[in-house]
């Protein structure tokens, strides 16, 4: 590409951050260089033999670009690779390791929603949403994704502080035999045994049962 | 875990299988520097392999692994060579598994897995010994990726 020898200190640390297999290019600066560098990257499909650029991602000052959209078959596994420049002078390509997205990416907590009788709660759970290109297009439940997808569910009574867990496959769950007219509080992970994945747990979502008529 | 392959019905350890490569992943495919070639994924995937087919698949990239991979992945790390004899052993068992499934006709080979499977000796073969077993290695998620999405 005309670039005879590159000089510049290589971008560092190269890689992706992904959630919800939203795949998001990052790096850092090359060492000792201050403001002024402007970057390009690639990408390529492992296995298939030619290098793509990623024009919304030339001559960029940032160090980070979005790749979800060329990586959004999980199918696939990718390589990505960033280049820099600063007054003539260039880097070498520097690559990240390989990107698998079913098993790199990280996945967000599950939604939430409670509702309760007297001596019972009802507890509503939503997994997150795959990536999708632009709000028209059809959702695609990270369930789909996983099918062996579950949910670790904390139940707390906020007057014994008494902690139950339950781990789930369905979406709903139903806790009974509680005290009428005392509040619990639920909060929800999701965990995928294999390949292993676990969100982190979602804010606590509290509710008081009714009281006894 | 249970996996059902037909008829053919075969229990195994994925999730340890998984922990296993997972710990290794990074190492064996950094010693991969090929991009451009997949012995699993290109040019034909694993995951257009129609449901008949997938007994047959698995059975002969089960012994692939066990009699062409293992065996020539000898690296000069003990804790990586311990994890891949680990593997190597979850895969012995689910290979005899599935060898019993295909010698009672549980477990049928059509035209199209043999040609499937005739490529991917065909990429394996592309590469010397080593290279091609340690990228065999490297793309094990590949496989477990494939298997795990049986219905």
């Amino acid at each position: 590409s005309g670039e005879l020898y590159c000089s510049l200190p290589n971008p560092r640390n190269v890689h992706f951050e992904s959630v919800n297999m939203k795949n998001v290019l990052h790096w850092s600066a090359p060492e000792g260089t201050g403001d002024g560098v402007l970057y390009k990257v690639k990408y390529s499909v492992y296995g298939v033999g030619k290098w793509i650029r990623k024009p919304e991602c030339r001559n960029i000052n940032r160090t980070w670009c979005d790749l979800s959209n060329e990586t959004s078959d999980y199918e696939e596994q990718y390589y990505a690779s960033v280049k820099a420049f600063l007054n003539g002078m260039c880097s070498d390509w520097t690559e990240t390791t390989r990107f698998n997205p079913l098993t790199d990416t990280k996945i967000d907590p599950p939604m939430v929603s409670v509702s309760s009788t007297e001596k019972s709660i009802s507890i509503f759970l939503t997994a997150p949403e795959k990536w999708k290109r632009s709000p028209e297009e059809e959702s695609v439940s990270l369930l789909q994704v996983y099918p062996g997808l579950q949910y670790n569910v904390s139940v707390l009574n906020k007057k014994t502080k008494k902690r139950w867990w339950f781990s789930v496959s369905n979406n709903t769950l139903v806790v009974p035999w509680l005290e009428p007219g005392t509040t619990y509080c639920v909060s929800a992970q999701i965990h995928v045994p294999t390949p292993l994945l676990h969100s982190g747990f979602s804010k606590e979502y509290c509710i008081a049962t009714l009281k006894d008529k | 875990k249970l996996f059902h392959f037909g008829p053919c019905r075969v229990s195994m350890s994925v999730t340890e299988i998984r922990s296993g490569f997972t710990a290794i992943k990074a190492n064996i495919q950094a010693r991969d520097p090929i991009r451009t070639l997949s012995i699993l994924s290109h040019p034909h995937s694993l995951h257009k392999v129609k449901l008949l087919d997938r007994c047959c698949i698995t059975h002969h990239l089960f012994n692939f692994y066990v009699d062409k991979v293992f065996k020539h992945c000898k690296t000069e790390d003990s804790y990586i060579n311990r994890k891949i004899s680990s593997i190597a052993n979850s895969f012995l068992s689910v290979k005899r598994k599935l060898g019993q499934c295909y010698e009672q006709n549980k477990c049928l080979c059509g035209q199209e897995s043999k040609e499937k499977f005739k490529q991917i000796l065909a990429n394996y073969e592309g590469l010397n010994v080593t290279s091609a077993a340690i990228k065999s290695l490297g793309e094990l998620d590949i496989l477990l990726d494939w298997i795990e999405k049986s219905p």
